[in-house]
């Protein structure tokens, strides 16, 4: 028995097969795209490949993110930051503050014993999210991978004052203008992310075990700016981009087997792997 | 209402078409006077035969016209009521009737007149506490309010008619607080979503007509049998300053949720508290609306002590929200704000305290007030939801 979590984030979907012991069959990781939204089951499809696996053999879908309303053959949808909790805790039980940087927003989560209770996100505005990093890396011509290894040789981070990413991109033009170091303009710029989301989350309270997750915790010059700014040590999953899916996966396993425990069935309801015949308009 | 709806239908008629009644009056030779705030009071324009309207602004619609005039970066709700009036769709008006209830509203109430034509601005002071140095000045405010009308309409309100007309406001606060009494029940028999529509309406339309339709509201919900509800919904209650549209509420009860308590201006906080029967009808009348549960006044324990006892004041602030909550068994506090409201942000960091301590999970949504808005809610309610076990 299998179970899948499908996470259709603003800019990357992710999905994560798991089995009955809760270990990780397969996960893929795909670029969301307008048109993509609609085809979460060729997303699910692949995964199924990855993992050698038929989709009756799915016990449960759990579909979650921004486009989790998009999956037909989901059998339940959760919000991305219950999912972010349960996964998050399934890779450090001692998780306390989580945070994460998306693709356009950001969140902080407050866990306790693996229960989410509070949370806090910033959805608004593009700064102190991947985008901010996105568009700097087009201004400074630098490719977003080589961010982390090139702020780790900064020897006078610049201080970034705008928080607005339009504003923020024209300040660093001017500063790489007036002749300082690319280096030390990206680790301001880390270091202005990191202040703008360690300061959200602080409203929620900030405690060890901090983690940080999403795409952005791949990049070594924010994981240490968050250190900085939080005061004490970041933990970052093995992959930072599939811990919302994991947790999907592991709720709907939850469900799926407190289900069959109950009823002596799983709550499957009938389902095919579809793409979705229409948009639900959002009001 | 000559159209044959009744209760709950004509309720959401009348929210869909909330001047129609005004301007059939209006027509008949009827003076109407918007407001904007629940500490207008109404005896005084009844009294007068002036049909209250309350002024709502307009979610769906983008605020232009105000904009060329004020800044931005104060409360988009009165923004959004002002910009309705400057679009003309108030037009019906023969005055507004304002209060120092917050500073935009302060404010506001004097800029209409550069903008609009409204024969009347009457303008009620308000003192921020609720001492007795503040009763005197507040009882000396109304007065003048009155007079104003008084002068207006060329008649006297007698202290007989005016009580009267107080029975009569009682008469309807009483319905409302029955009405509400249907949400007790789980499921509650009266959804959140239909109890703004009447809400709405009942700012709307004359008096009687307004209770009228309680009453068929209230028959008609207590004929349900409630099959269809969902028993595993949340009770929630929503706190904030004032609901004018039912999109937020429908948000949440789409979901796995009911709205079965609020406290906003639409709701209990305009029509839970009577006014006491006085000898002299004033009396009550200072005395009820100066301690309504609005953010704007603050309501302290005890005058006088240099030290402070915390505890004491949110009692005496929040005593009235921890009965709703206990009363109506609310699993949970969403606390909705348009942004920049100053009054009720300064408050949340206390009603959170307040709520922790009762061990009531809450959330703080912060709105744009625009329905573009709504779909990055449904991921923070969905998941505040999802807490609530």
């Amino acid at each position: 028995m299998f179970f899948a979590g499908l996470d259709i984030g603003s800019s990357m979907t992710k999905v994560v097969l798991i089995d009955e012991q809760g270990g990780v069959r397969a996960h893929i990781i795909g670029p969301t795209g307008a048109e993509h939204r609609r085809l979460a089951n060729s997303v699910m499809e692949d995964a199924l490949r990855a993992g050698g696996l038929r989709f009756e053999e799915i016990a449960y879908v759990m579909a979650t993110g921004y486009g989790r309303i998009n999956v037909p053959f989901a059998d339940r949808q959760m919000s991305e930051l219950t999912c972010q909790a349960r996964g998050v805790f399934s890779l450090f039980p001692g998780v306390k503050t989580a945070i994460d940087i998306g693709g356009q927003d950001a969140k902080a989560l407050k866990i306790s014993e693996g229960r989410l209770v509070d949370f806090v996100m910033n959805d608004k505005c593009a700064a102190g999210t991947g985008r901010f990093l996105e568009v700097l890396a087009e201004t400074l011509g630098v490719p977003l991978g080589d961010f982390g290894k090139l702020a780790s040789k900064a020897e006078n981070k610049v201080g970034i004052s705008n928080i607005c990413t339009v504003f923020a991109r024209d300040e660093i033009a001017t500063r790489i203008s007036e002749g300082k170091a690319i280096a030390d303009v990206i680790a301001g710029v880390h270091d202005a992310i990191a202040n703008r989301v360690v300061t959200m989350a602080r409203r929620i309270k900030v405690e060890p075990e901090l983690v940080l997750t999403g795409g952005v915790a791949t990049n070594r010059g924010i994981v240490e700016a968050v250190a900085e700014h939080a005061g004490c040590e970041v933990s970052v999953p093995p992959n930072p981009f599939i811990t919302v899916a994991l947790g999907a996966a592991l709720l709907g396993k939850e469900i799926a087997l407190k289900t069959l425990e109950k009823t002596g069935s799983l709550p499957t309801k009938e389902r095919k792997l579809a793409e979705a015949t229409f948009f639900k308009q959002e009001h | 209402m000559s159209d044959g709806t009744r209760g709950l239908a004509k309720a959401e008629e009348i929210y869909r078409n909330r001047s129609r009644r005004a301007l059939e009056l209006k027509a008949q030779g009827r003076k109407v006077m918007g407001y904007m705030c629940s500490y207008i009071p109404l005896e005084i324009l009844t009294a007068l035969g002036i049909l209250p309207y309350r002024i709502f602004g307009d979610i769906r619609e983008p605020i232009t016209e105000a904009d060329k005039l004020l800044p931005t970066s104060f409360c988009p709700f009165v923004r959004s009521c002002i910009d309705s009036v400057y679009k003309n769709k108030y037009d019906f008006l023969d005055g507004v009737a304002g209060a120092h209830s917050c500073d935009p509203q302060e404010k506001t109430s004097h800029v209409w007149k550069s903008k609009v034509a409204y024969e009347i601005f009457p303008y009620l002071d308000m003192p921020a506490t609720t001492h007795e140095w503040g009763e005197r000045m507040f009882r000396r405010s109304l007065e003048n309010f009155k007079k104003t009308l008084e002068a207006y309409v060329g008649k006297e309100i007698t202290p007989d008619a005016l009580k009267k007309e107080i029975a009569l406001h009682n008469e309807q606060r009483q319905l409302v607080r029955d009405l509400y009494d249907l949400k007790k029940p789980h499921p509650p028999l009266i959804s959140g979503t239909e109890t703004l529509q009447v809400m709405m309406a009942l700012a709307s339309v004359p008096l009687e007509e307004g209770n009228e339709m309680l009453r068929e509201v209230i028959g008609e919900a207590k004929d349900r049998t409630g099959t269809e509800a969902n028993i595993e919904a949340k009770r929630i209650l929503v706190f904030g300053a004032c609901l004018d549209d039912i999109s937020l509420i429908q948000l949440i009860e789409d979901m796995d949720a009911g709205v079965v308590m609020d406290e906003n201006c639409t709701g209990p906080r305009a029509y839970f508290t009577d006014v006491p029967p006085t000898d002299d009808p004033m009396e009550g009348l200072t005395s009820r609306y100066l301690n309504l549960t609005c953010a704007r006044t603050f309501r302290e324990a005890v005058v006088g002590e240099f030290r402070k006892d915390r505890a004491a004041d949110l009692e005496a602030r929040y005593a009235y929200l921890g009965r709703f909550i206990r009363d109506w068994k609310v699993d949970g506090v969403i606390i909705q704000l348009v942004r920049f409201c100053d009054p009720f942000g300064y408050e949340i960091p206390e009603l959170r305290d307040y709520l922790k301590q009762l061990g009531v999970p809450n959330m703080y949504l912060e709105t744009e007030y625009t329905t573009g808005g709504l779909a990055a809610f449904k991921t923070r309610v969905q998941t505040f939801l999802e807490t609530l076990i």
